[in-house]
């Protein structure tokens, strides 16, 4: 198997660009599917590669399948990309498994505002992509302004290397700018190519067009730019691995165009794909050594080094769970074993194949550089395999806590069973998604990273499993913490007939940082006997759970107790938790309490002329903004903005910016909140009790 | 103890000196060779006017704002260290209020362009610069009419302004005249320094305005930190 075959690319558009028309079109020329279904599904088949209802309903894609084809010798993984940019975890994963990107854009629609956010995150990744531009059938056509638009608005240095033959209605075909030939699409599906000489009309065009091709090109290779300058001949081989330079370090975008809807241009965009996008070892691969503080390592693309293999997604298939996977380093064998890096356990390989959406192949091996996938691997994704003995892993260990929080309840029986299915499920996938039953209301509680985070779970849970649910309305999780030391003394005594209760605690609370709570016991001469101790830890730490002050779980606090007394009959384990739990709320009295919310560190791209605007948005919800960066057409706005204010934000954001801005959003730190909001929220908690009373 | 109290020398050595070197509408310049410190010089500034409410505007035509507030955070806590100071968390809080930055490409900054954006920031109320930092500014023929129109900018919006000035090895002039970047708009500058290597330190020489004469003042070279 020979590495620089392989090409593992995300095809990456907005709605209604085509993509899954695309999609089905390359799957039908590489022989991978053997007839062409309607996107809308007339035929009630549907496109192979659009598994979700949810995603087909929304026009985006949440899941990242991967399919597998092959092209003129080069193996194709193809892998299908989220087009949100909320999914921080999803999206994450799905750009880190691909190498390369084609950027599907409409040539009447052009760069849309969901284009713009699929390309921030190639950016953001760095992905190298190339842009075909589709629908050059469609009336209104025009890949000249795309091209435009790509520049000004992406600020992609986007070149053409085929310009069309006729448009809208009288689209023919294009003129390969590389080989100076015409190419056309003969067969009831566009199967046979036809290579003629250029039409004259469009010579002039084409020479010019590839003159400026050749110039772009230049840039990135000094033997092409002598060529020019000695005014040699421009071979193919000189001019393509010119762009292909450029292609690599996104220094350029080479612009193909095509209707994959009228079957054209698809196999020069295949070709495309071989011969300009990456390769796995020409990207560099990161990983993180565990035994050395996550320091990142760089992956060798051998197949004969340690294993380390990214499981990515899971499916649920009709033979149990399915694991895809790529391979960074070394192989994967059948039969070999591997240890999962975050529980530490080895895992024998069963089966490995290679899937096409919904079929598959066996595989005797994947080695560095594959996709493929696992039967009967108990994981969740983002997991990491390794050989035994490597401590390295693709993503971070540490995992934020969640920031937010919603009740669910089901609405019958019917939903309970597959709410339960569902939630099971999103845990495994997702490691920032958590959830769990409150003891007081006895409802469902899932936590997440945002609102859009926990909203996208409850639709899955309804559209994929039939769960309908009722929402609560989202609480953010704040916390309390005291600023100040104070001492307890609290006697805990009951004398109500049979055995009596009685312990005494004394000492001291104080705040520290670096802890969420700590325990020091300094007594001394025995004065709460030993057995009592943790007992009186227990009451203490059981008050975390719930502050006195606002029934926010408290953080940072370190009891110290120094002094006691018991009695030799009356004193309990149950007594001693009694007093410890009166000597907390005694002391948490004069410790000076206040209350912390989780602040977000929230970054807005923008087109520049929205710039005001939006760090007014971001001015007015409580944001402290960091900076703002102007890159070009482009500008990206950073703040720290209290999460409780961001409550309907992406809403306000697109009415604001006529949805050309996108923001995503990330748990910053713990803050300490203004007098006015504290006060508020002790109103609302005032409240509460009054109702529960 | 308060932000106030936390005992900062004043970057150039004026102990308990708090006020601004260069008032509302005037220019200052820090000069050097690449990597020699002139961000590290002006982010110290910054600090020691947020550190009395001040507010700062730091605009970089170089670095990516991750960047520049690891160089904030840095010397923070260096300071911070140097001073033992107990609850540096909390001040670095409360300073954060009083600095907005700002980053441009080189080729995408002019000053139409600030004028539009400051405009954004104290037309919504978001934030009223006290002293505005410029660092990156590219010096040359074209420069005299930018900053002339910055000076009026400083003047209109009363703020102050600090530039860095990148000087090249092939124009080095002698000690104590106007290095080379700066000869053709020296008279629109009301203070400037020369960060010079000497030895293991960094001198702080002084090349115009009104403070002159101190004991010779130095940057730690590892530190960054005004000594």
């Amino acid at each position: 198997m020979d590495d620089r075959k392989v090409r593992n690319i995300g095809i990456s558009a907005h709605i209604d660009s085509g993509k899954t028309t695309l999609t089905e079109r390359i799957l039908f020329y590489t022989k991978r599917i053997h007839a062409i279904h309607d996107v809308k599904g007339k035929d009630g088949v549907g496109a192979t590669m659009d598994s979700m209802e949810l995603e087909k309903e929304r026009g985006i894609t949440i899941a990242s399948a991967a399919t597998f084809c092959k092209w003129r010798g080069h193996e194709i993984n193809i892998i299908d990309t989220p087009g949100h940019v909320d999914f921080t975890v999803e999206v994450e994963r799905s750009l880190r498994v691909l190498d390369g990107a084609v950027l599907v854009l409409c040539s009447v629609g052009g760069v849309q505002s969901q284009s713009i956010t699929v390309d921030q995150q190639m950016k953001r990744y760095k992905v190298p992509c190339i842009a075909f531009i589709n629908k050059c059938d469609r009336s209104g056509a025009n890949p000249y302004r795309v091209i435009t638009q790509l520049r000004s608005k992406l600020g992609h240095n986007a070149v053409a290397m085929q310009i069309p033959i006729g448009l809208e209605n009288n689209f023919q075909g294009i003129v390969d700018l590389v080989s100076m030939k015409a190419v056309y699409f003969d067969g009831d599906n566009g199967e046979n190519v036809r290579i003629e000489e250029i039409p004259s009309d469009l010579m002039e065009e084409a020479t010019a067009k590839r003159e400026e091709l050749i110039d772009a090109a230049s840039m990135f290779s000094d033997e092409l730019t002598e060529a020019i300058l000695e005014e040699k001949e421009i071979t193919e081989e000189l001019l393509l691995s010119a762009l292909r330079t450029g292609t690599l370090t996104r220094g350029i975008t080479p612009v193909l165009m095509g209707s994959a809807y009228k079957n054209k241009g698809v196999q020069p965009m295949l070709d495309a794909v071989t011969e300009l996008l990456p390769c796995p070892s020409d990207m560099k691969n990161e990983a993180l050594d565990t035994g050395n503080n996550e320091e990142p390592v760089i992956l060798s693309s051998n197949p004969e080094d340690p294993t380390v293999a990214l499981a990515f997604k899971l499916e649920d298939g009709p033979y149990g769970q399915l694991t895809y996977i790529r391979v960074y380093q070394g192989s994967i064998a059948k039969g070999s074993t591997i240890v999962n890096a975050r529980t530490e356990k080895k895992v024998k390989v069963g089966r490995v194949v290679r899937m096409h959406a919904d079929q598959m192949e066996d595989m005797e091996i994947l080695p560095a550089g594959y996709i493929g996938a696992l039967f009967g691997i108990d994981c969740a994704s983002g997991d990491t395999f390794t050989s035994p003995g490597t401590a390295l892993t693709m993503s971070s260990m540490f995992v934020a806590d969640p920031v937010i929080s919603l009740s669910i309840t089901p609405k019958d029986n019917k939903s309970q069973i597959s709410m339960s299915k569902a939630l099971n499920r999103f845990t495994k996938e997702d490691p920032t998604f958590k959830t769990f039953v409150d003891e007081e209301t006895k409802e469902t509680i899932i936590e997440g990273m945002g609102e859009l985070h926990l909203e996208i779970y409850v639709e899955r849970m309804r559209r994929e499993y039939g769960a309908e649910v009722e929402t609560g309305n989202p609480r953010v999780a704040y916390r309390e913490t005291i600023t100040q030391k104070a001492e307890f003394n609290y006697t805990h005594k009951k004398q109500t007939g049979g055995s009596g209760q009685y312990g005494r605690v004394a000492g001291y609370i104080e705040p520290i940082t670096d802890k969420e709570f700590e325990f020091v016991n300094s007594i001394t001469g025995g004065v709460i006997p030993t057995q009592f101790i943790p007992a009186c830890e227990k009451g203490f730490y059981e008050c975390m759970a719930k502050g006195p002050r606002m029934e926010f779980p408290v953080t940072g606090v370190r009891v110290v107790i120094n002094d006691g007394a018991s009695h030799s009959v009356d004193s309990s384990d149950n007594a001693f938790q009694a007093a410890a739990r009166g000597a907390f709320r005694e002391a948490y009295a004069r410790a000076k309490a206040v209350i912390h919310e989780p602040v977000m560190k929230v970054v807005v791209e923008t087109p520049t002329e929205f710039q005001g605007p939006v760090m007014g948005l971001l001015n007015q919800r409580r944001g402290m903004i960091v900076g703002a960066q102007d890159d070009g057409p482009i500008c990206v706005i950073e703040a720290q903005v209290p999460l409780a204010e961001m409550f309907g934000f992406s809403t306000v954001l697109r009415s604001a910016t006529q949805g050309q801005a996108q923001f995503t959003m990330e748990f910053a730190l713990y803050k300490l909140v203004p007098q006015s909001i504290a006060e508020e929220l002790a109103e609302k908690m005032a409240k509460k009790r009054k109702g529960v009373q | 103890m308060e932000k106030n109290d936390f005992p900062m020398k004043h970057p150039l050595g004026l102990e308990g000196n708090t006020t601004d070197l260069i008032s509302k509408g005037e220019f200052g310049a820090v000069l050097s060779r690449a990597g020699v410190g002139k961000t590290a010089f002006l982010v110290q500034l910054a600090l020691n006017a947020m550190l009395r409410d001040k507010n700062v505007l730091h605009i970089s035509l170089n670095d990516p704002v991750d960047k520049i507030t690891l160089w904030y955070k840095e010397l923070f806590n260096h300071l911070a260290q140097r001073y033992a100071f107990e609850q540096a968390g909390q001040i670095w809080g409360t300073l954060l209020p009083h600095r907005f930055i700002m980053t441009f490409r080189v080729a995408g900054f002019s000053v139409p362009r600030l004028r539009e954006r400051l405009a954004d920031l104290t037309g919504q109320d978001i934030f009223h610069p006290d002293m505005v930092i410029i660092d990156g500014f590219k010096f040359d023929e074209a420069t005299r009419e930018s900053l002339a129109d910055l000076k009026n900018l400083a003047a209109e919006q009363s703020f102050s302004a600090w530039f860095s000035v990148h000087t090249h090895r092939h124009e080095e002039t002698p000690l104590n005249s106007i290095p080379v970047p700066l000869l053709d708009v020296e008279d629109l500058f009301d203070v400037a320094f020369r960060l010079q290597p000497v030895e293991k330190d960094i001198h702080i020489q002084p090349l115009k305005g009104p403070i002159f004469d101190l004991a010779p003042l130095t940057l730690d070279a590892s530190s960054m930190l005004i000594k």
